[in-house]
């Protein structure tokens, strides 16, 4: 059997700053991943931080990849943040960018295939130095011990033998349930997310968001775009993409189920999201069915081609990078020789081929994914023998308010399970609980950990502040009294007192409600907000389309079971199913696992595994 | 141990994938529209090799016989097998070469190589209308022992033999898989079907650590790149070109469709109710047909 010192099991943002950590302090290490690629199974909102708190030291990106700043492929730094009520076609938008900058040295917006990606590159060219490294495509399906040894079992390689490991396997962690380390997070513990990426070109997006080719702007949304559900929306800017999603609390969904997809739809329906997600685009035209067959998949495959052609050089020619970059390579003497090449093939599309343009939006990718919330559910003890859970495995995330923090707190776990496994190989100690209780005390002093038990004064502060110029005179409302308290300073100031003094266990019951996250938004922007109009309808695609349009290794056998074909819960998930992969037969609820996406959400009440190495859904932009 | 030295003979072919294929209104393929890759066959081949690098570090020399636009394919080859060397055979006299023709090219070609060929691969055949008979053909050239519709193999390095299991047809049955050992060096044309399998830790982490430097050397593809006119492979002239074709081929006719017989029935995927019915009518012809 071969050996190495430590198996990370996962490579997601936290099982790769594992990796690289790890072998930065010169052990052996090998991180196992079941994707087919590194980056093709993760998502994310989302925004990536880099935090100064008051008190403690967060183990930053930066800290873990030293070059970060210059060379990852992050996609804009955000300057912007913004909180938007909504109701129906109205729009009330506070400044939040306080919030965004309190503690933070940066928070950048990310895709995580691209990034992780880059992750992996960084951390595998360290591994390998020690006689580690990665390797995909494989899914590990049990861990045992013999003796002093711990065996590593996996669908498709021959058994390893290791020191120790740590369990990055995300919040659908097999390696928890299996050891029995922690439970299945229940529904009032997780949050579900969804999303979709948009495609835009870059400046176009720079103008209309109003920021530099470096900068970013995040958008979150609450009221009635939730579609009355605890959580709240979300668009980020990418380089050339956005990311529009949000995040709901499962079991609110449950009380009130709605198709995650038409979730997602009520946010892209939103006047002021569509008119952020437009763009130019060729719509194609009939072609005539009389001409031969023949002839109409020529005319087919040619106007895809110029499509194709058009699409790639209008990006190109949008982006200051890219478009420097094809006149250095000689291909374009200049700019102007772009836009009129452009112009150009866009007369021929429409006099050759009968291509219109339109005004529409271009979806790229659908994903979905459950978020642990982790002041609910974060492993008080994120460790099992010799097995260390970090970032989303060990249910750690802060999700409060509009604060969305989980990358950031699983780079800082991972970086902390990797010293304390560093100093355990030096010391040859693994008797007793001796890694388990050294790592569990690192992370008691994460930064993170004292913002999963207690709420940040400071932080609720900056957040009511933000609030202080609404105006009064909407007193008469049902939520009146809510907005009139924040816009006084001495209430504002008590309120953050009472805060404190009630607790966090008390108060979340109190703050996460339908109230604070829809009604009162729904409230402020409909006495207060601007209404706004979108040119027009986005086109936006059916659920079995966008299935279609995502990459999947088709796995024959089916990795999750249903185990209670008739309960209630079960009968729910055919409408919580974000990819609709439950359906009602006449013994009870089934599922149809093709289009499965690995979310999570069903695996409360079913037989839930990973696909076996290389199968299931294959992410392109996470 | 001596290294094991591997060659692979690889075809450009014009990719038939949607967007990059242009026809001509006459139906025919339009070469000059149409971007080249490396062939579907070709690319199982130099799959095939890249597993003897993973397992026993094996130098790898991909060649191909083409015009000069012909070294982007040998790059995208490099990129997935690492190769330690790329061979361009380029020359306007082997134009026009049937089958027969380019198996002297490619002969003459892997007898320059620098080292003596342990194993020789070649893809099936190529998709844009070739008959699989370049493969044997050089085989026959080199006077090495063809092994032909190979889905497997195994290097014993120490032994310097190969098992392999093959597809063959026996009595009127195809794909009974015929296993074999073989002394080295030999020919292998290498089935479709062919995948490799890393079954070890160390298999998979040297097959990332190859594939990492394929990425670095296929960068600077051109210096491991040597392209070679028919003198400088020292080809026959006479067995070359058009003079060394046998073939001509004297028009391609479009294959007349058969009547379908078949009727077909257009049914709305998104109506539960006439799925049902597809189902239903798929029970009943699975229950009326007999399994002999
Ligand atoms: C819609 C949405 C928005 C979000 N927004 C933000 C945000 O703005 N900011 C932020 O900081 N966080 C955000 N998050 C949370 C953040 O994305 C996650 O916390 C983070 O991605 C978790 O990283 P991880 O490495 O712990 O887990 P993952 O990224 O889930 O990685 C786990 C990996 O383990 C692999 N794996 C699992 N089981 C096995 C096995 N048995 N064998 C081998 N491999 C296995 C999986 O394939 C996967 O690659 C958001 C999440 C969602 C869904
Ligand atoms: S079947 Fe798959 S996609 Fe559907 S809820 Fe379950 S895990 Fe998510």
């Amino acid at each position: 059997m071969e050996k190495y010192d430590v198996s990370i099991i996962g490579g997601g943002s936290a099982g790769l700053a594992a990796l690289k950590r790890l072998s930065s302090l010169g052990k052996q290490a090998v991180l196992l991943e079941g994707g087919e690629k590194i980056g093709s199974k993760n998502i994310s909102g989302g925004i990536l931080y880099s935090k100064k708190p008051k008190k403690g030291k967060a183990y930053n990106v930066e800290d873990i990849y030293e070059n970060f700043l210059t060379d990852a492929p992050y996609e804009r730094k955000i300057t912007k943040y913004i909180l938007n009520a909504t109701s129906k076609d109205k729009v009330f938008s506070i400044d939040l960018t306080a919030a965004h900058n309190y503690e933070a040295n940066f928070g950048c917006s990310v895709l995580m295939n691209k990034l992780n990606n880059w992750f992996a590159q960084q951390a595998e060219e360290a591994a390998q130095k020690q006689g580690g490294g990665i390797v995909s495509g494989v899914h590990v399906s049990a861990i045992r011990w013999e003796g002093e040894k711990t065996i590593i079992q996996t669908d498709e390689l021959e058994e390893i033998e290791v020191k120790a490991v740590i369990a990055a396997d995300g919040v659908n962690s097999e390696i928890a349930y299996m050891t029995g380390a922690r439970q299945k997070f229940s529904p009032s513990q997780i949050y579900q997310g969804v999303k979709v990426v948009v495609k835009l070109p870059e400046d176009i997006m720079a103008q209309r968001f109003s920021i530099g080719p470096d900068e970013g702007a995040a958008h979150l949304f609450a009221g009635d775009v939730t579609l009355n559900h605890i959580g709240g929306g979300f668009l980020y800017t990418n380089r050339d993409t956005l990311s529009v999603g949000g995040v709901y609390h499962l079991d609110s969904l449950l009380e009130n189920p709605a198709e995650p997809y038409e979730i997602v739809n009520a946010l892209l329906r939103n006047p002021m999201i569509s008119e952020f997600i437009k763009d130019e685009v060729p719509l194609r035209g009939e072609i005539d069915k009389n001409v031969a067959k023949e002839e109409q998949m020529r005319i087919r495959f040619a106007v895809t081609k110029m499509i194709k052609t058009w699409t790639e050089l209008r990006d190109a020619y949008y982006s200051k990078n890219k478009r420097e970059k094809i006149i250095a390579e000689g291909k374009y003497s200049s700019a102007e020789e772009m836009e009129s090449q452009l112009s150009s093939i866009r007369d021929q599309m429409s006099t050759k081929y009968g291509i219109k343009f339109g005004t529409d939006y271009i979806e790229e990718e659908y994903s979905a994914k459950l978020v642990p919330d982790g002041k609910r559910c974060r492993m008080e003890k994120p460790y099992f023998k010799n097995i260390l859970f970090v970032g989303d495995a060990a249910g750690r995330g802060v999700f409060v308010g509009p604060r969305i923090e989980g990358l950031n707190v699983g780079i800082d776990d991972a970086a902390r399970a990797a010293e304390a496994v560093a100093r355990t190989l030096d010391r040859n100690n693994f008797s007793d609980d001796h890694l388990g209780q050294y790592y569990l005390q690192s992370v008691e002093q994460s930064p993170y950990t004292h913002d999963l038990k207690s709420i940040d004064k400071d932080y609720l502060k900056i957040f009511l502040d933000a609030a202080k110029d609404v105006p009064k005179d909407i007193i008469s409302s049902k939520y009146g009294m809510v907005i009139k308290m924040m816009s006084s300073k001495t209430l504002r100031n008590f309120a953050v007192g009472f805060a404190n003094i009630l607790g966090y266990e008390k108060l979340l019951p109190i703050i996460e409600t339908v109230d604070t996250y829809v009604k009162v938004p729904t409230e402020i922007a409909e006495r207060l907000g601007t209404s706004m109009s979108s040119s027009y309808t986005p086109t936006i695609p059916s659920i079995a389309q966008r299935i279609a349009k995502l990459k999947y290794n088709d796995d024959s056998k089916s990795h999750i079971k249903v185990l209670k074909p008739t309960s209630e819960f079960m009968k729910k998930m055919i409408v919580l199913c974000p990819t609709k992969c439950y359906f009602m037969e006449k013994e009870g609820v089934m599922i149809q696992h093709e289009g499965c996406i690995e979310c999570g959400t069903c695996s409360e009440e079913t037989d839930w595994k990973h696909p076996a190495g290389e199968k299931g859904i294959n992410y392109q932009y996470g | 141990m001596d290294l094991i030295n591997i060659a692979v003979i690889v075809k450009l072919e014009p990719d038939f994938s949607e967007g990059n294929v242009s026809y001509n209104p006459d139906g025919t393929l339009n070469r000059a529209e149409t971007k080249n890759i490396l062939g579907p066959h070709s690319a199982i081949a130099v799959n095939a090799a890249f597993y003897a690098k993973v397992k026993h570090g094996a130098k790898i020399s991909i060649a191909t016989m083409g015009p000069p636009t012909a070294e982007s394919m040998l790059q995208q080859a490099q990129l997935m097998s690492d190769a330690d060397e790329l061979y361009l055979y380029s020359d306007r006299v082997f134009a026009g070469a049937d089958t027969l023709a380019t198996a002297e090219v490619l002969k003459s070609g892997i007898l320059k190589m620098q080292e003596k060929m342990d194993i020789v691969f070649s893809g099936h055949r190529a998709s844009d209308g070739e008959t699989g008979q370049t493969g044997p053909q050089t085989a026959w050239k080199l006077g090495m022992t063809f092994l032909g519709n190979v889905i497997d193999y195994e290097i014993d390095p120490a032994k310097r033999i190969v098992r392999v299991k093959r597809f063959v047809r026996l009595q009127g049955i195809y794909d009974v898989v015929e296993e074999m050992e073989v002394p080295l060096p030999v020919f292998i044309a290498i089935d479709p079907s062919y995948k490799p399998k890393f079954n070890t830790v160390s298999q998979r982490l040297a097959y990332e650590k190859y594939q990492k430097e394929a990425r670095v050397r296929s960068q600077n593809f051109k210096q491991y790149l040597k392209v070679l006119n028919a003198l400088q492979i020292g080809a026959d002239p006479k067995l070359i070109g058009i003079a060394g074709s046998p073939t001509i081929v004297y028009k391609v006719e479009r294959i007349p469709k058969g009547k379908a017989t078949r009727q077909a029935e257009v049914i709305d995927g998104q109506d539960k109710e006439q799925i049902r019915k597809v189902v239903a009518r798929i029970r009943q012809s699975l229950s009326t047909m007999v399994i002999k």
